[in-house]
């Protein structure tokens, strides 16, 4: 019994094969992900745990700003019994200037400076440490990113607004210790005391060090010297418990990425449990009658179903083997592209494989077993018959659960709203749109014949070859609907983060576009740092300058008359600027900042108030003990509040002196938008640390980030769509061998080799396509769900991604034309007198 | 053979399969005419070359010598047309737009309705049907009110009846019929067999068709007799009795027991 199936299976290799292709893929893709997650983790953590630390001593800031540790402190340190080393270690501002003259964005800049010293900090890749003013090591990626190696002449920012020219002569990779960021510049000692500090400290403001590391063999000694010595001004921290606290966020790191990686693993392999299950029913279905002998001579109903399985389960084990193997190499080969500086550690963990092995072999029987029943239940009789075909479940059961699920998860959408959108109730939207993805799944079949089969009437005479083609892509609903499901899984994820990073541009876009004015010139803070006065005291310098609106944020209180309050956010800017320079989205009221204030319409909302009201501003302000003013002032109007005015606006001139705010972007305006931004690029030709843009690039560098997260998120759902598109191929592979005798007559009658291929290209596209339109549809509208859940903006509100539909679309047809390239190849090669010949 | 007006012919017509021990000669210089308006039936017993010889005539088998000619009078002097040495683009629409087919059996595209299948050659061509001889053609073989079924909604003689006018709508040089009625039972073999004489007596159709049985033959104008890749004998004006003798003779002539009318 096993041996004739076996033996029937050696004779359709070509069709294992493709079996095989399915589970390895799938295999492999979960296989890599692992090996990849395993591998970063590491990375992250390998070989950077510095052994030379006993213990390390912060300073217990008051305030934030004051946290320096004084220099003397170190001594007193080093002469403690079992200390047997105390290094002060700096921090400063310090950004690496490119060759546009601004700031690159690699290092936290703030702290990117320190003093070289020859502990366990630094390991160099290349040269040596800087010995003598006019010499400093550059950290390897910020190097990179700057384009500098040993050698090269650097020019450096730094605090108290100077900047240093100095000669590479190394390259360093850093060994971070608990939060520490790693620095971007180091010089020699002596030059780091002279030249580190914040950003905005006079250069003649004396430093301390940022921490003390102190060395010494007994770990428990040291620490306890050293807070017996310092007192609660000082925080110590012992050495291993460093290590471990690094050690457990690699860990929650890597488990980061796991989780994110393996959400994709798992559309990949959902798309590759429908190629399989697919798959898997041709193979059975093309053996009907070989079952049905089986049957005839004796074979019991379960001996069927038992070889089917069984048949399953060395399929999914040596596809497994494969796909195991191949997915190691595939995650150790993305390790070696991935851009990571110094060195990378390849992990593969026993848990990959099994996990591998778990996934082909479970998936493998999972789509086999309808397959396997059917094949059971084929009569003895279908041996007699040439046209037998394998009994199939009817639809009626599938296309039901389908509906209630598309309507449930609809409901679920539906009872949810804009207005009062709690985390519970975004979760339940949420779960809802999953669920209607589901549904539609689980519809496809009866999708299939309700879309398709009218497209033969609508065309209104179709050429010999469409028809058919059409025909053919209708005949086995479920065949179709499954290969086109599997492009539709990948296809509408793609699609569907692509409507929320649209959605997302857009109203960036309208928000930034009615806020600022479109021949305006924005000054922004490179490198995520923020402007100082002198910035804004040097752009209003400029003569060409008639408006400028300098936003700087803070935290208020709002009181209101009645009592209500709310703790919130305020901008102050010029009121001259407000209207020319920039433009609040007002909601109702005035907007003359020198009358009063204007509150956020949610702010003026959830108080009560209206235009015309009297509220109090409590201000925080800073200080050695915490003190509020309050200011009272009349609301003028209100706002939709946005990212570039926050909370309430206010005239800079009623903010109380001593209250923290910040801005990190300037909108200026002038007669002429060419000849201002001459001018305001010449003023700041010396702030490396400032750009001067227009409102093009303002908008360009606030979409880059969504641009990066979603092209990963379209390559890594790739993997999807790759392993639908050998659905396709298989597919059509599996139907062309069906049709061999049909093909056959096709061609005696009278159809032309190219007109075959013509054929099968059709059914190819037809389907491919119907899976884009399908996936693309779904997509958008699980898109308009996302969006929703995130912004609270109205389901239907979202921006359909036109440009991503469209290349969708246009892919599908090209995936269709080549899924086709060599099914068509060999339907086109159909023996027409092996076709006609009656056994 | 007698110089007459020939449809399709054939000259020292030869087919090997295999080499060495296993050599077959399907066909043995076989050289042969099929007369315009006429209904040829072929016989012989299984294995005597019926099928290869069909095959080489319609262009789907290349023989391994000899030639075969075309000759539509329909399509004047350059209607004739020697078949070897023709790519497979010019020999497939030499199938699609002069020649019809009826096989045994699976004639017809699954997809397709009736009507679908017995323009398919037209369509092929992108020729519209001439409707007034499509009438003709689907009231003589009775298919009026099953044009929209699907082949599997059809019986095997209504299937096979499909074939027929496939195979006529497109007014063909020549049909070839490889046991139209082999997969048929008496009566719709019977409704098959008439169609096809009919299509002789009242288009002037120019019919080839291998069979196995003399009842079948005996619709024919002429009988040919092939044996071993040869043609043996010849009747004209057949009926069945006087095949069936022709046949019984001709096994007695032949050494060795061989059955008439087993397989095709
Ligand atoms: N493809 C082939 N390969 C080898 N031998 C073949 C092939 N086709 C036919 N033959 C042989 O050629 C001979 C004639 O076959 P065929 O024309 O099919 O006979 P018929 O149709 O009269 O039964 C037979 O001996 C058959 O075995
Ligand atoms: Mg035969």
């Amino acid at each position: 019994m096993l041996r004739a199936m076996l033996r029937d299976l050696r004779a359709h290799l070509g069709r294992v094969a493709m079996t095989l292709a399915a589970i390895v893929l799938g295999v492999a893709f979960v296989v890599a992900t692992w090996v990849v997650s395993d591998s970063a983790a590491a990375t992250v953590s390998s070989g950077s745990y510095r052994t030379d630390l006993a213990a390390v001593v912060e300073s217990r800031p008051k305030t934030t700003t004051d946290r320096e540790i004084p220099v003397e402190v170190v001594a007193r340190l080093a002469a403690l019994p079992g200390v047997t080393r105390a290094e002060g270690v700096r921090e400063g501002y310090a950004a690496l200037i490119g060759t546009s003259g601004k700031i690159g964005t690699t290092s936290f800049a703030e702290t990117a400076g320190t003093d070289w010293d020859d502990s366990q900090r630094f390991a160099l890749t290349s040269g040596r440490g800087p010995q003598r003013t006019g010499e400093i090591a550059l950290e390897a990626q910020a190097a990179a990113e700057a384009g500098l190696t040993v050698g090269d002449p650097a020019r450096v920012l730094l605090g108290g607004d100077r900047s240093d020219t100095a000669t590479v002569v190394g390259v360093f990779t850093y060994r971070a210790t608990g939060w520490e960021f790693d620095p971007a510049v180091a010089f020699d000692a002596d030059t780091a005391t002279r030249l580190l500090r914040d950003r905005d400290l006079p250069p003649t403001a004396v430093t301390g060090f940022a921490r003390i590391e102190l060395s010494g063999a007994d770990e428990r000694a040291v620490v306890a010297a050293a807070t017996a010595a310092l007192g609660a001004g000082f925080r110590v921290e012992s050495g291993s418990d460093l290590r471990e606290k690094q050690a457990e966020n690699a860990r929650s790191d890597g488990d980061v990425i796991r989780k994110a990686l393996l959400a994709f693993a798992a559309v990949a392999l959902l798309a590759g449990v429908f190629v399989i299950a697919n798959t898997f029913t041709m193979l059975v279905t093309q053996r009907t009658r070989q079952f049905a002998l089986l049957r005839a001579v004796g074979a019991r109903r379960a001996q069927v179903r038992r070889a089917v399985l069984t048949e399953a389960v060395v399929l999914g084990l040596v596809g497994s083997t494969l796909g195991v193997a191949m997915g190691v190499g595939l995650g150790l080969l993305a390790m070696r592209l991935l851009p990571v500086v110094g060195e990378v550690a390849y992990v593969v963990s026993p848990w990959a494989v099994l996990l591998g092995y778990a996934v082909g072999v479970i998936v493998t029987i999972v789509a086999a077993y309808g397959s396997a029943r059917r094949a059971a239940r084929v009569s003895p009789m279908a041996a007699l018959r040439t046209d037998a075909t394998v009994p199939r479940r009817s639809l009626v059961l599938r296309t039901v659960v389908g509906l209630l699920a598309i309507g449930a998860g609809a409901a679920m959408v539906a009872v949810t709203s804009p207005e009062d959108l709690t985390e519970p109730k975004r979760i339940l939207a949420m779960a809802g749109a999953v669920l209607a993805w589901f549904g539609v799944l689980l519809t496809a079949p009866i999708l299939v014949s309700a879309v398709l089969a009218p497209l033969t009437r609508l065309l209104r005479k179709p050429r010999p070859v469409t028809r058919i083609a059409l025909r053919n892509a209708v005949r086995d609903p479920r065949r179709t609907a499954a290969t086109s499901s599997a492009l539709m899984i990948g296809l509408s994820l793609v699609c569907a983060f692509s409507t929320v990073g649209q959605t997302l541009s857009t109203e960036t876009t309208a928000q930034i576009s009615s806020a600022v004015p479109e021949n305006a010139v924005v000054l922004r803070a490179a490198a995520f740092g923020t402007l100082d006065d002198t910035a804004g005291a040097a752009a209003r310098a400029v003569p060409e300058v008639t408006a400028l609106a300098a936003p700087r944020s803070g935290g208020v209180e709002v009181v209101a008359a009645n009592g209500r309050s709310s703790d919130t956010e305020f901008t102050s800017l010029d009121p001259a600027a407000v209207g020319s320079a920039i433009r609040p989205r007002i909601t109702s009221g005035g907007s003359d900042l020198r009358r009063g204030v204007m509150l956020a319409q949610r702010v003026g909302t959830e108080l009560g108030v209206k235009t015309g009201d009297q509220v109090r501003l409590r201000f925080p302000v800073e200080g050695d003990s915490p003190a509020t003013v309050e200011v009272p002032v009349t609301v003028v109007g209100l706002h939709e509040g946005s990212d570039l005015l926050r909370g309430q606006l206010v005239d800079d001139a009623l903010v109380p002196s001593g209250v923290y705010r910040y801005g990190d972007s300037m909108y200026a305006v002038g007669a002429d938008a060419s000849v201002l931004r001459g001018a305001l690029e010449r003023a700041f030709a010396s702030r490396p640390d400032v750009l001067v843009q227009d409102r093009e690039q303002l908008l360009d560098d606030l979409l880059e980030p969504y641009q990066l997260v979603l092209g990963l998120v379209y390559v890594l759902l790739g993997a999807a769509v790759v392993i639908a598109v050998f659905g396709v191929v298989n597919t059509l592979a599996l139907s062309v061998l069906e049709r061999t005798r049909e093909l056959g007559v096709f061609r005696a009658l009278g159809a032309s080799r190219a007109l075959v291929r013509q054929t099968v290209r059709r059914e190819s596209v037809v389907i491919s396509l119907y899976g884009g339109v399908l996936g693309i549809g779904v997509g958008v509208l699980l898109g308009g769900v996302m969006q929703y859940v995130i912004l609270a903006n109205p389901v239907f509100g979202m921006s359909v991604p036109w440009l991503t539909a469209g290349v969708a679309l246009l892919g599908m047809g090209l995936v269709g034309v080549l899924a086709a390239l060599w099914p068509a190849r060999r339907a086109a090669r159909a023996d027409i007198l092996a076709a006609i010949a009656t056994e | 053979m007698t110089n007459f007006d020939a449809a399709v012919s054939a000259e020292d017509l030869t087919k090997r399969y295999g080499s060495g021990d296993a050599l077959v000669t399907a066909l043995d210089a076989v050289t042969v005419a099929f007369g315009r308006g006429e209904l040829t039936a072929i016989m012989g017993p299984s294995g005597s070359g019926k099928s290869t010889l069909m095959h080489c005539l319609a262009g789907l088998d290349t023989p391994t010598a000899g030639r075969v000619w075309l000759d539509g009078s329909r399509h004047g002097d350059a209607g004739r047309v020697e078949l070897s040495g023709l790519r497979d683009d010019a020999l497939t629409a030499l199938r699609r737009d002069r020649m019809g087919f009826v096989f045994q059996a699976f004639n017809l595209l699954p997809t397709l309705t009736a009507w679908e299948n017995i323009t398919l050659p037209l369509d092929l061509a992108g020729r519209r049907p001439d409707q007034s001889f499509a009438d003709t053609v689907i009231d003589a073989v009775g298919l009026r009110n099953r044009l929209h079924h699907r082949p599997a909604q059809l019986s095997g003689g209504q299937q096979q009846r499909v074939a027929c006018a496939r195979a006529l709508i497109s007014r063909p040089d020549v049909v070839f019929a490889d046991e139209p009625t082999g997969a048929l039972d008496s009566r719709a073999g019977a409704e098959v067999l008439g169609f096809l004489r009919r299509s002789v007596d009242e288009l002037a159709q120019t019919v080839v068709m291998v069979t196995h049985d003399p009842v079948a033959a005996s619709y024919a104008d002429r009988v040919l007799f092939l044996a071993d890749g040869k043609i043996v004998d010849e009747l004209r004006e057949p009926s069945a009795d006087r095949v069936l003798d022709r046949i019984r003779s001709l096994e007695s002539a032949a050494r060795g027991t061989r059955t008439v009318g087993v397989g095709a």
